[in-house]
């Protein structure tokens, strides 16, 4: 998952508030948990203490008596943590009387700590009582006896809070535990969510690439009804990009149409003619038809340039070029041979391949004694450069090829390298030109048939 | 031989009819396809330059319906579009050839006076007939190596006679090669011509038989 992407957003998004949430909730419901323990302990001791103070009671108004059954056996254990003590106040004589957890040991008092009684008169606090135990401590003031002989006394029970303490510990192990477990299964349906969610989006960019590499014209994959504008949105801008190429190649052809015919009259009216005005006029139209099959050359490419890649298929384009060949230079009585396997498809534009392999294999046709071959192979992929996987053309011939300083340059615009054949002598210059446009390579070679071989090097369709 | 030029742009048909008569050729000139196709469906030519873009009826379907009704003569197409896929448009449609515009007269010529010879069998621009010889880059006939004097129309019926040698060649068939379509066809002019070649070469090469035209043959001492 990369970090600029629309998952990772997402992702990020649901796991902070994950993250952020499940340890405030936590913390929230081990405190409320809490809370309750500490009341429910405390109301046991209310409910000792009350017992313990009745049970004084009943041995006298005038002084306190050990209870006798309290009905707890943790008094009887020695220190047990669980005491009682009954304890005669403002430093008048008398026993203090023990729970037998206690032995003679003393729980230290809420009154002594200055704890406010509440509304039933009780004090309760948290306290350090003997042998280092934490003690919960409810005390009650009771007063024996009645005028001069009134004497309060401190009645107090006494829990240890060592058993409460570890029951929170083994909730709070327990509730962050489960709520771990939570954050991590949370985190998990949020990814499958985002997976899910995010899916016609990898679908869409499946599409698009298809129609990138040519093997689609618009995007027909099935999209949920949100992204579905989009899909109808793009499909009308790549018809519509379509229709602006078809468009722009129709008025490049009506314009050639224009200009050529006026061109040809002007120029066999001028040859016509022997004065200097009609010698200008040849060679001016002359230029003015190299510049005008330039030009028209260049409206083409920029028409293509930016369209959505197509796939052109090379058998079936070679096999309509060479018909014709075959039928303009019958006199010649040419054997052409082709190799072509179904799997090599150029990348790109029909009326480009055949542009560059009609005017290759017309070149060859001219000049061939009797043999013009065509051959088409994917390259293998360390040959090419980059990721684009290549497809060598190969057009040779047994005519008399060229000599090595022609080869090193074949391509100069509208310069002919033979002059004895007709033609523009731009065959060589537009094949380059398309090739290029393509990032692919055109180069000159000997012909292992003696003459000339042309090998173009374009983009594969794979 | 008789040759149509189908073209809409005026000032371009005109050089054409003028350059082929020139040359030799017995011209025809339609404006539109309409007028192309009739000429062509219903008169002999022995070569047609048809031009793609024309009113009425695009080029390609003229050539197209020719075909369909097995009019065989040759076609050079000629069009200002000149990309592969047009040029693989018109050969498919049954084109025999292909010149773009602008062009070299001399190249169509050249382009015209293969065709012809393809059609009649001849592989070489040159045909020779016993000591006869025409050479169909110059128009120039010569006899044992000297060139022969011939007006136009005398040149066309040899060439004619030429470019069918040993076989024999009805004057009808004569008249609808030789002549333009508008020419005042009266067969007894090719009678006339045939006698002033046989004042010009050796008489017995052109040999009349009787009731089925003439035959150019190189046995002239047959008996």
């Amino acid at each position: 998952m990369k970090t600029n992407s629309l998952a990772f957003r997402l992702f990020a998004t649901a796991a902070a508030w994950v993250l952020l949430v499940l340890p405030i909730a936590g913390a929230i419901i081990y405190s409320l948990y809490r809370q309750e323990v500490e009341v429910s302990f405390d109301r046991r001791l209310s409910v000792l203490l009350t017992v313990v103070l009745s049970d004084t009671i009943d041995h006298g108004e005038n002084e306190p008596g050990a209870p006798k059954d309290v009905g707890e056996p943790l008094f009887e254990i020695t220190h047990s943590g669980w005491y009682w003590q009954i304890k005669p106040l403002d430093g008048k004589a008398g026993e203090t009387i023990r729970s037998r957890s206690l032995a003679d040991l003393t729980i230290p008092l809420p009154s002594e700590h200055n704890i406010e009684p509440n509304e039933r008169e009780m004090r309760l606090a948290s306290l350090d009582g003997p042998l280092e135990q934490k003690l919960r401590v409810a005390e009650t003031i009771y007063v024996f006896g009645d005028g001069k002989k009134a004497q309060r006394y401190s009645v107090a029970v006494a829990g240890t809070l060592g058993e409460v303490e570890t029951s929170l510990q083994h909730f709070r192990a327990r509730l962050a535990m489960a709520l771990a477990l939570a954050g991590i299964g949370l985190l998990a349906v949020t990814l499958f969510q985002i997976r899910f969610g995010l899916f016609p989006l990898q679908k869409m960019e499946q599409g698009l690439s298809a129609i990138r590499s040519g093997e689609a014209s618009r995007l027909d994959v099935r999209l949920p009804q949100e992204i579905e504008p989009l899909q109808h949105e793009l499909n009308a801008l790549l018809k519509s990009n379509q229709d602006i190429v078809e468009r722009a190649r129709t008025h490049v052809g009506n314009l050639a149409h224009a200009l050529k015919t006026p061109l040809a009259v002007m120029t066999n009216e001028a040859r016509e003619d022997i004065t200097p005005l009609a010698r200008k006029v040849a060679e001016q139209t002359e230029i003015m038809t190299t510049q005008v099959n330039l030009y028209l050359d260049r409206a083409r490419m920029a028409a293509r340039i930016g369209v959505i890649g197509r796939v052109t298929e090379v058998r079936p384009v070679s096999e309509s070029i060479i018909r014709a060949l075959e039928r303009i230079h019958r006199d010649k009585q040419l054997s052409f041979s082709m190799d072509c396997p179904p799997g090599a498809r150029f990348q790109g534009e029909r009326q480009d391949l055949e542009e560059m392999l009609g005017n290759l294999l017309d070149n060859a046709s001219k000049w061939a004694r009797s043999k013009v071959a065509l051959a088409a192979a994917p390259l293998p992929p360390s040959a090419g450069n980059g990721s684009i996987s290549w497809l060598e053309i190969r057009v040779d011939d047994d005519g008399p090829g060229l000599t090595a300083e022609q080869i090193a340059d074949p391509v100069r615009r509208g310069r002919r390298l033979d002059e004895t054949k007709p033609g523009s002598g731009l065959g060589h210059s537009i094949v380059a030109d398309l090739a290029h446009s393509y990032s692919g390579k055109f180069e000159l070679a000997p012909s292992e048939f003696g003459g000339l071989s042309a090998r173009l090097t374009l983009p594969l369709a794979t | 031989m008789r040759v149509l030029v189908v073209e809409d742009d005026r000032d371009l048909n005109r050089q054409l009819v003028t350059a082929l008569t020139d040359a030799g050729y017995a011209v025809d000139a339609a404006f539109d396809g309409e007028e192309g196709y009739f000429l062509g469906e219903t008169e002999p030519y022995d070569v047609v330059i048809l031009d793609t873009g024309l009113p009425k009826m695009d080029g390609i379907s003229v050539l197209e319906q020719w075909r369909r009704a097995e009019r065989n003569m040759p076609v050079i197409i000629l069009t200002a579009r000149d990309r592969w896929s047009d040029k693989v448009t018109g050969m498919d449609a049954g084109a025999d050839d292909y010149v773009a515009k602008p062009f070299h007269m001399e190249e169509l010529l050249a382009r015209i006076r293969a065709q012809v010879r393809r059609a009649s069998g001849h592989a070489k621009s040159d045909i020779e007939c016993g000591p006869l010889r025409l050479d169909t880059k110059t128009a120039r006939v010569t006899l044992s190596g000297q060139p022969i004097k011939l007006t136009s129309h005398e040149y066309r019926l040899l060439a004619y006679l030429m470019h069918h040698n040993e076989r024999v060649v009805s004057r009808t068939e004569l008249v609808e090669h030789l002549y333009e379509q508008d020419f005042d066809r009266d067969s007894n002019t090719i009678e006339v011509f045939i006698g002033r070649l046989r004042k010009k070469i050796p008489p017995d090469m052109i040999k009349t038989i009787r009731g089925l035209g003439y035959r150019l043959s190189e046995e002239s001492d047959e008996n």
